[in-house]
């Protein structure tokens, strides 16, 4: 069976103020100097600080999943940056169409997953299409199109459980920045400028 | 030995758990950490849930209570209250003194058999000095609850907080709580924090967490490294000094303060005599 990406209607959100008042070095807890330490730590760990004793679980577990394992990198910014556009997303997107650039993602490829061209143009490998089919599952939720798309999906029970989890906190995250409406930072939109994203 | 008991057998952690019971005040005083006053959002911790903290600390091993706000004895039932946390450990309450009319008198009675103190604020000698900071009428309501309060067989320390300590008007302040009943070793000085109104204002000393006393303070809104940490400036809560917004079980900001404790330099003790 092949692995025919259909097309999804991706949404956008537009940008705009956040929701909540980002913390800053000045106003960060105790526990979290080390974070501030070295400058911004972006939205996602300053409006995190709110609630400090969620700092120390979160962000282990959100490198665990997102950060790099024995996953290729490539391979996994298909999975969040897929995910992240499928969601409508648009700080998830902004960022990691950035983070896929540098993972190896050319631009038409970035494009593609972000919906604005179609994947079946863009994506020559089989396994890669059959991995974006699998992101459009999950991060759905239809029984029946996670059944088809594992049908082509031709990974080990391992490699599923790794790849799903990062589809589900991609969600995670993607409900949490849409939510909060967290600011896009300002070198992520100065690169995407440049790279006419 | 734990690590918490090891703390405060140390004394690198204060022993005594401090409660902020609300945050409105009837006063406006220009120094104030909180911005307390009439007008601003209560914040009160539940009384019940005040007690349910008073046996949890007192099982982790905290020896000693602080009641502090805001006004504490604008809360209904604060003597009753005092009461109860009374027979689990020692309190001493933060207080304006300036509600102690006959009822409220009346009904602090009982605490006179209580491991109840109260802290009244009491910064010059002078009336109209006094009254400048802290609001009219005030030095005459403290100077007529001190003696009230203590021939109800209630303990009472004052506390003065001052911009530039004046060697006379300290000299004539410490007569005046003498006169009052209060011993040299039941009044303590301290500096205007910059922080709140007061940093609004353009006054006090600068304090890092390292020149803060760490004493466990929880408030409605979570647990900070010292009762100077819950501040409130320009109307939003100060988080710099937040643990733990989860206050309950108290073990949770425990943690959080022997974590930072942990990570404080050898020989950072307090040097602003803040307390």
């Amino acid at each position: 069976m092949s692995a025919a990406v259909p097309p999804v209607d991706v949404p956008t959100r537009p940008g705009g103020a956040p929701r909540i008042t980002l913390i800053d070095a000045a106003s960060a807890g105790l526990l979290l100097r080390q974070h501030f330490s070295s400058g911004d730590p972006g939205p996602v760990i300053a409006s995190l600080a709110h609630v400090p004793e969620l700092v120390g679980p979160t962000l282990p577990f959100l490198g665990a999943v997102l950060g790099p394992s024995w996953i290729p990198a490539r391979e996994k910014e298909i999975v969040i940056l897929r995910t992240s556009a499928v969601m409508g997303c648009r700080y998830c997107t902004e960022a990691h169409s950035v983070v896929a650039l540098d993972s190896g993602l050319n631009v038409r490829e970035v494009r593609a997953l972000r919906g604005e061209l179609p994947v079946g143009d863009v994506f020559t490998a089989e396994e890669e299409r059959a991995l974006v089919a699998w992101c459009d599952a999950v991060a759905q939720g239809a029984e029946a199109d996670i059944r088809q798309a594992r049908q082509v999906l031709d990974v080990d029970d391992a490699r599923l459980v790794e790849l799903t989890l990062l589809v589900a906190t991609t969600v995670m995250l993607n409900r949490y920045a849409t939510a909060l409406a967290l600011p896009t930072s300002l070198d992520v939109r100065e690169r995407l400028l440049r790279e006419d994203l | 030995m734990t690590a918490l008991a090891q703390a405060l057998a140390k004394g690198s952690l204060g022993n005594r758990l401090w409660l902020y019971s609300n945050y409105h005040c009837n006063l406006t005083c220009t120094y104030c950490l909180t911005e307390s006053g009439p007008l601003v959002s209560r914040r009160e911790l539940d009384p019940d849930t005040m007690v349910d903290l008073a046996h949890e600390a007192r099982a982790l091993g905290f020896t000693q209570l602080g009641i502090t706000g805001g006004e504490p004895f604008l809360i209904p039932h604060m003597p009753e209250l005092l009461l109860e946390l009374s027979r689990v450990l020692p309190v001493l309450v933060l207080t304006n003194g300036t509600l102690f009319r006959r009822a409220l008198l009346d009904r602090m009675a009982p605490l006179a058999d209580a491991d109840v103190t109260l802290q009244i604020s009491l910064d010059h000698p002078d009336p109209v000095a006094n009254d400048v900071m802290r609001g009219p009428q005030n030095f005459r309501k403290v100077v007529d609850a001190v003696p009230a309060l203590l021939r109800h067989g209630i303990g009472v320390r004052i506390a003065t907080t001052v911009e530039d300590p004046d060697a006379d008007d300290l000299a004539r302040l410490c007569a005046l709580h003498r006169n009052l009943g209060i011993t040299d070793d039941d009044h303590i000085v301290r500096p205007i924090l910059r922080r709140g109104r007061a940093r609004t204002g353009d006054m006090g000393v600068v304090a890092r967490y390292l020149d803060l006393p760490p004493e466990l303070t929880v408030t409605a809104d979570g647990a900070f490294w010292s009762p100077f940490g819950p501040t409130v400036t320009g109307g939003v809560l100060d988080t710099d000094l937040l643990l733990t917004r989860t206050v309950r079980p108290l073990q949770r900001p425990v943690q959080a303060m022997l974590t930072v404790l942990g990570a404080r330099p050898e020989g950072a003790d307090s040097t602003l005599n803040i307390r």
